[in-house]
């Protein structure tokens, strides 16, 4: 059933040329950032090349199914139709020995969650539509 | 003298010689071009000039009028320069840079600077991504947001504000006082929507929370109407109907760090989210002035919402990121202040023009008109949005 049916959440376009591999990765149970095969670096969001080096030679390397709270929001407003309030927004930094910055995703927890920035969370996966989407609860 | 950033950008070569606005409305009741028009009106012939002397014009990019039309109903013909900046809120200042690059270049002569929208009654920005379908893709990188509940702006700056809480101490308290700032000047300003309605610190906490930590007042107004102003050369500009406001510096960036892709929602992967690059716009834009925040008499400083705002004080050089919340607590941005900001009540409380009142009131300033006048200003700072690039501008007095 799509998102649109069920009225809760939105898909994302999963067949982008750029970000499309991140999406393919969560439907396998992956949470993947691109990897630069020429260089080495780790980049998020994807791009169509590296930004340290410019290679169009791109792989996706696993991440580990932690991180911590780079900062939030509780949205009490409901603004989107598909996102009934209250819910809460997180911003997830997840450390990797392969990259000297953390790599930053979204995450959504329905309802008031208000974690301490730097707390723990950890990976789920939530299916919306015909999309996986990487997700995290606290842990 | 010409260094890295200045290049060989010429101060005061061009001025502001005419402004106008439409009223500020919750509901037009006419078309985009026709508020385009009447503002871009007022403009020409507050300058002493006729629609027929206007050769160029300049838009923005979320604009839903183009040159052509606008020219049409004003019955321009043989318009010889037309272009367009943006991104949105980023866009008005270097869209007045732009009518200073085709004038200096010859290209035009007398440019019209225009932002019009029926942001109440038609396309509400605030109200983010659509519902229906799959979202996203084609460089949007809106797929990486907007299924994780992250779907208008107000819950970006949001993030935004929870780190600069942790990182420097800002509070609530901090954004209320901006937020009445505001409305004090608003109340001064007959044409400003909240002129009526005055703001209390338990108004403010008493309103309800949009996205935490973000209240009701944190957010700037929606509304309809347009702003204009028409950018000529500085010796045209002597002989037109008012002083003319001379343009001394201008300059946008898209900062030193990394800007990411998409349009805005990209910068919350990038490594700090407190740097902004309006630290490198204030550089550039006071090295190609010969200036600085000291020199500074008054600014209008683009806030979408209260944080947009406070984010700016740092990066132009009136205080210290850590010493922010302190600065604003002190009422340094009342009137009387160390820089009194957003004399006519700023997008929280006079209008949302996507940062082209900013300019309109910058311009006052300088004239001495404004209902928030600091009193001989003669050096009036105007910004537009951050981030992710965005865009400043220095004004004069002749």
């Amino acid at each position: 059933m799509s998102a649109a049916e069920t009225g809760v959440g939105i898909e994302p376009v999963t067949d982008d040329p750029d970000t499309g591999g991140f999406f393919a990765a969560a439907r396998e149970g992956r949470l993947v950032a691109q990897e630069c095969v020429g260089c080495g670096n780790l980049q998020q969001p994807p791009r169509h090349r590296c930004v340290a080096c410019l290679s169009t030679d791109l792989a996706w390397h696993d991440l580990p199914p932690r991180g911590t709270v780079h900062t939030w929001t509780v949205v009490e407003h409901q603004i989107n139709p598909n996102f009934p309030a209250p819910y809460t927004v997180l911003l997830v930094d997840v450390e990797d020995a392969a990259s000297n910055v953390p790599l930053r995703f979204l995450g959504r927890i329905p309802g008031r969650v208000e974690p301490e920035l730097g707390a723990a969370v950890e990976l789920v996966f939530e299916t919306v539509g015909d999309a996986v989407l990487p997700n995290w609860r606290l842990a | 003298m010409a260094d890295d950033v200045s290049y060989d950008w010429a101060p005061d070569a061009c001025a502001i010689a005419g402004i106008g606005t439409t009223e500020y409305t919750k509901a037009s009741g006419v078309s985009v071009t026709a508020l385009a028009a009447e503002a871009s009106l007022a403009a020409i012939r507050d300058a002493g000039l006729e629609p027929g002397d206007i050769d160029g014009f300049v838009r923005s990019d979320y604009d839903e009028t183009s040159p052509a039309a606008l020219a049409d109903s004003l019955g321009i013909t043989d318009v010889g320069y037309w272009g367009q900046t943006g991104a949105g809120g980023a866009a008005p200042c270097a869209m007045v840079g732009q009518a200073v690059a085709a004038v200096r270049s010859g290209l035009a002569k007398n440019v019209v600077v225009y932002r019009a929208l029926n942001g109440r009654s038609g396309r509400r920005l605030g109200k983010g991504v659509a519902a229906t379908g799959a979202v996203g893709g084609n460089s949007t990188y809106l797929e990486l947001f907007s299924p994780w509940g992250m779907t208008s702006p107000g819950q970006f700056f949001a993030m935004i504000t929870r780190r600069h809480m942790q990182q420097f101490g800002l509070t609530e308290r901090t954004l209320a006082e901006i937020a009445m700032v505001c409305r004090r000047r608003a109340n001064a300003n007959p044409a400003a929507l909240m002129h009526d309605r005055t703001m209390s610190l338990d108004d403010y906490f008493a309103a309800r929370m949009i996205s935490s930590p973000l209240r009701l007042f944190d957010f700037c107004l929606e509304n309809d109407g347009a702003a204009a102003v028409v950018v000529t050369s500085t010796p045209r500009a002597r002989d037109l109907a008012q002083k003319p406001v001379l343009i001394r510096s201008v300059a946008q960036s898209t900062g030193t760090t990394r800007i990411g892709p998409g349009q805005m929602y990209p910068v919350l992967m990038s490594d700090s989210l407190t740097e902004l690059p309006s630290r490198r716009i204030a550089e550039r834009l006071y090295q190609r002035a010969g200036l600085t925040a000291a020199d500074v008499d008054v600014a209008q400083l683009y806030d979408c919402f209260t944080i947009t705002l406070f984010l700016q004080l740092a990066d132009y050089g009136f205080c210290s990121q850590e010493d922010a919340a302190a600065f604003v607590e002190s009422g340094a941005l009342d009137l009387g202040g160390a820089i009194p900001v957003n004399t006519a009540g700023g997008q929280l409380s006079e209008s949302y023009i996507h940062g082209m009142n900013h300019v309109i009131e910058g311009v006052r300033q300088i004239r001495g008109t404004s209902t928030g006048q600091v009193e001989g200003a003669e050096v009036s700072l105007v910004t537009s949005a951050p981030p992710p690039g965005s865009s400043a501008l220095l004004l004069v007095a002749p």
